[in-house]
């Protein structure tokens, strides 16, 4: 097992050191221009852009600029560890946007998956032991609506009705839970709902799926033939089996979503990790793409590898050599 | 200063078809400028996306214009200010930190500054302001490591100050300080807009014991500016100056979604004036918000007072067609133009023939309507804007055609007179076609081009366009040659006519890589070289002479010389088409009692906003 672990993380170093390599690829390749002059105001002198170049960094080669990079993040710079170095957009180090916007995005996350968790599993097994009855076309149709309605779309009829008119929820904008815990939840309530509500759907039709095909094995068979209950049939056997794609899928988009609830966080204001990444890429801020960046690769990888241990425990049939 | 980026937004406006309802709207907007001052509440300004801060509030680069209107309405006070009002008496310098405005002497050369007594920065620097910080502010400017974006309007007016720039000196000698409250300068001639130049905020005074832990950082000291005006950011007061390493941000900007100002409780209001600044609010707050339908609902709703932001279709109809929410909505001069430019070296546009035709054939009503019509600007038809010139050209109008839809006999006529191969004043020479046009990727950019594209197919110029996501970098490198784009305008950085001329028409202003004189104005054959231009470079006209008699002049004479320039181009060197001149739209809430604009900043006159509490 920890020699599984050891062989994971190189790999996932080497996996998020070609994601870098594709990023700063991806802006050097970028024809949008010079990003000095974007510093060097309405009427520069070549002097000043030449200085600024130089400032950023910009008049070394690429591969240089990507050494020292990496070099920082392992080793840490001015700003602290891992350092992610300073965003000129911004006036702040990386580290000090990725530590403010961080919470934002995981309470985010954490309140909408603990959301569709519940919701979609629920829902699922429901429509799965209760097939062709209305419960299970009820499911299907939440499911359709769930992945058919846009998140921009539900985001904005949920702010109209449940802020504008019935008052029944907090606006947009972020709270920290630490000042105030009401306003934090009234705030957040509708963004969970809201991205919850296309993971639920999804997440009811594969569990739905998975625990039918499930449910017609031999060895479901075998412990009904035993005369074990209906409810240990489902949940200790059925179910569990049934889990695993559910974990897979969960992991990932979790991991995902770290940097890519980018509309959900826009549409109700709350300026989390994918909202400094796209504002980061429209502005041309390198560092702040890439410290986002770094984050989300990082945040793929560990959440794939408690994936593959949860198999371990979720399959006894799963052993690491 | 950085056009504002709501001017994107009034281009959705056309789509609403309510432009008749703008002409209404516009006498409506500017009937309430003023209303019931009463002191206390928080104003709260809505900002789209991000704050986009040119040097990230640091005032010796910042040029955003709303960080204008902060730094110089609320947090900070130069020698010299404004009354922060609308129109033109927004424009004339009053004293602020200074007793009065100086009158200029040896021969216009030299500018004598007398120092109020009382006035202190904000905490936790708590000290009395000198000349020494004044003096400290401008050699920070001098000092290029510092990323000072206007240090090119000091830069060789002052004495000594490009042997500062370039380390040749200890100190600039031009700017002496015989006393704590005096402050001399001296410059090398007589330069009529000096103080203007010194109402920029790079210039105000700041406290060495603070920004001295920021040199060679250009935009950190943002995050720890000390205040000298009525408000400074909050949490200065927990700020730990004893050495640089104990400095940490203040808490009431992050750099990213907030800016909160509160009340600096070393302002002495004895020392200011209430016809500059009234400070009525307890608080100000500058929120980030990513949601931009989520601004207007909250200004609608009381939760916000005014915005910067790109208003929808849906919020200018609401506001435009709502009486009881038309007095919410302002729409005011902002000192800057919209135009086309095109290139003095490249075909066809070398030959001042094609270029007149251009500007007879170009339907400036129609493109002024792309961007919304009158809420947004007037037709424009010269350079300078008829705010700039004290309105001595609100008559000139040298491409005059009804309706200003343009005229196309005209246009053919202009065009046979041109060295370009033509029939019947149609161009058919292969020199029009095909014609590489820059453009960007904006809403408006579609509703702009295929006008451009259909005016001047009729007199034969037919273009390639390249839309480019963000297309100054491109116009503005010389060695692209590129010979016309739609996409630049530019607004005034202070009140005086030579912002416009000097930055985009004078020869010495054309470099390489961030070049504003796209249309190469004044381009010598010594510099087509190393600027990498090729084209026709034979005698290129340049209005460099008289536009450096204009600037020795003050006053009337002043501005006299700069509408005489503005004719010569206009009419003989026909850089450009010249289309709108821009306004700025405000949007506020019903909570406001008060609310007047700010011509020197182009923005909200926060000095003088009233909010209920």
């Amino acid at each position: 097992m920890v020699l599984y672990i050891v062989r994971r993380t190189l790999w996932a170093v080497l996996v998020i050191l070609i994601v870098l390599l594709l990023t700063y690829a991806v802006f050097y390749l970028m024809p949008a221009g010079d990003p000095a002059l974007r510093f060097a105001g309405k009427s520069p002198t070549p002097e000043s852009i030449a200085l600024i170049r130089h400032r950023l960094g910009l008049d070394q080669p690429w591969y240089t600029q990507y050494g020292k990079f990496v070099k920082n993040f392992f080793t840490g710079d001015e700003y602290g560890w891992p350092g992610l170095g300073y965003s000129y957009v911004n006036g702040v180090p990386v580290l000090d946007q990725v530590k403010e916007r961080t919470p934002r995005t995981l309470l985010l996350i954490a309140g909408a998956a603990t959301i569709w968790l519940v919701v979609g599993v629920s829902i699922g097994v429901l429509s799965a032991v209760k097939r062709r009855t209305f419960a299970d076309r009820a499911a299907m149709g939440f499911v359709l609506f769930g992945i058919s309605a846009p998140v921009f779309w539900l985001g904005l009829m949920a702010l109209f009705i449940f802020w504008n008119k019935l008052h029944w929820t907090g606006g947009t904008g972020y709270v920290p839970i630490t000042e105030n815990p009401t306003g934090f939840f009234s705030h957040m309530i509708l963004p969970w709902t809201v991205l919850a509500l296309l993971f639920a759907a999804i997440y009811t039709r594969m569990t739905r799926n998975t625990l039918l095909e499930t449910l017609g094995e031999d060895y479901i068979r075998t412990a009904r033939a035993k005369g074990l209950s209906e409810r240990t049939v489902i949940v200790h056997h059925a179910l569990r089996a049934s889990l695993i794609p559910i974990v897979t899928m969960f992991g990932m988009d979790v991991a995902l979503l770290v940097g890519g609830a980018i509309i959900t966080e826009s549409v109700f204001n709350i300026q989390g990790l994918g909202w400094l990444a796209i504002t980061g890429t429209l502005n041309q801020d390198l560092p702040t793409v890439l410290g986002v960046v770094m984050l989300g690769a990082v945040a793929v990888v560990i959440m794939n590898l408690f994936v593959d241990i949860a198999y371990a425990f979720l399959d006894p049939r799963v052993r690491y050599a | 200063m950085q056009p504002a980026r709501r001017w994107v937004a009034v281009s959705i406006a056309a789509l609403c078809g309510v432009a008749a309802l703008t002409a209404v709207l516009v006498s409506a907007a500017s009937a309430e400028p003023s209303g019931q001052s009463a002191k206390g509440g928080t104003y709260r300004v809505g900002w789209e996306s991000s704050f986009g801060f040119t040097n990230n509030f640091d005032p010796t680069g910042e040029y955003l214009a709303n960080a204008f209107a902060i730094n110089t309405n609320l947090l900070l006070r130069g020698l010299i200010g404004y009354n922060h009002v609308e129109g033109p008496a927004g424009a004339i310098v009053v004293p602020d930190l200074a007793t009065s405005v100086p009158k200029p002497t040896n021969g216009g050369k030299r500018y004598t500054f007398k120092l109020k007594n009382g006035i202190k920065f904000g905490p936790p620097v708590n000290r009395e302001i000198t000349s020494k910080d004044v003096k400290y502010a401008l050699e920070r400017m001098a000092r290029p490591k510092n990323g000072a974006q206007y240090a090119f309007y000091l830069s060789g007016v002052i004495k000594g100050w490009e042997a500062y720039s370039k380390g040749e000196a200890k100190s600039i000698s031009g700017i002496r300080t015989p006393s704590a409250k005096t402050v001399v300068f001296d410059l090398t001639a007589p330069t009529g807009d000096f103080l203007l130049r010194l109402g920029m905020p790079a210039t105000f005074p700041m406290p060495e014991e603070v920004a001295k832990c920021f040199e060679g950082k250009p935009g950190e000291y943002g995050r720890y500016v000390i205040a000298s005006g009525p408000y400074m950011i909050e949490g200065s007061d927990n700020l730990d100056i004893s050495s640089c390493k104990t400095l940490k941000p203040i808490s009431g900007f992050d750099g990213q979604t907030k800016l909160t100002l509160v009340r600096n409780p070393n302002y002495n209001p004895k020392t200011d004036s209430p016809k500059a600044r009234e400070n009525n609010p307890d608080r100000f707050e500058f929120i980030v918000n990513s949601n931009l339908e989520d601004i207007y609902a909250k200004v609608g709703a009381g939760e916000l007072e005014d915005e910067y932001a790109t208003a929808s279709p849906k919020v200018f109809r609401e506001y435009s067609t709502s009486p009881s929410k038309r007095k919410y909505l302002h729409s005011n001069w902002a000192d800057g133009d919209y135009y086309i430019t095109m290139n003095l070296t490249q075909p066809p546009f070398d030959d001042v023939h094609v270029r007149k035709a251009m500007n007879w054939i170009i339907d400036r009503s129609a493109l002024t309507k792309a961007w919304g019509g009158a809420v947004s600007g007037v037709v424009a038809q010269h350079i300078i804007p008829d705010t700039m010139l004290g309105g001595r050209l609100t008559n000139y109008r040298p491409f005059k055609t009804p309706g200003d839809r343009g005229s196309l006999a005209k246009a053919k006529a202009e065009m046979a007179k041109s060295k370009y191969a033509t029939s019947g004043g149609v161009c058919t020479d292969k020199a029009c076609k095909g014609v590489l046009l820059i453009t960007d990727v904006r809403s408006v950019d579609k509703l702009l081009l295929p006008q451009v594209q259909s005016d001047a197919g009729k007199i034969g110029i037919t273009f390639t366009v390249r839309s480019v996501n963000g297309a100054y970098p491109v116009i503005q490198t010389t060695s692209k040659n590129i010979p016309i784009s739609t996409r630049p305008r530019w607004f005034k950085d202070y009140a005086d006519p030579s912002t416009f001329i000097d930055p985009l028409f004078k020869g010495s202003s054309i470099i390489p890589s961030g070049n504003t004189n796209y249309a190469l104005v004044g381009l010598k054959p010594s510099q087509v070289k190393a600027l990498g231009i090729k084209g026709n470079v034979t005698n290129v006209p340049s209005i460099d002479k008289q536009a450096d008699a204009c600037a020795k002049l003050i006053g009337n004479a002043r501005l006299n010389c700069y509408a005489k320039l503005d004719k010569t181009l206009t009419e003989t060197i026909v850089p450009w088409v010249p289309y709108m001149s821009a306004k700025t739209v405000t949007i506020i809430g019903p909570k406001v009692t008060k609310w007047n604009f700010d011509q020197n900043a182009a923005f909200t006159a926060l000095a003088h906003v009233a909010v209920s509490k």
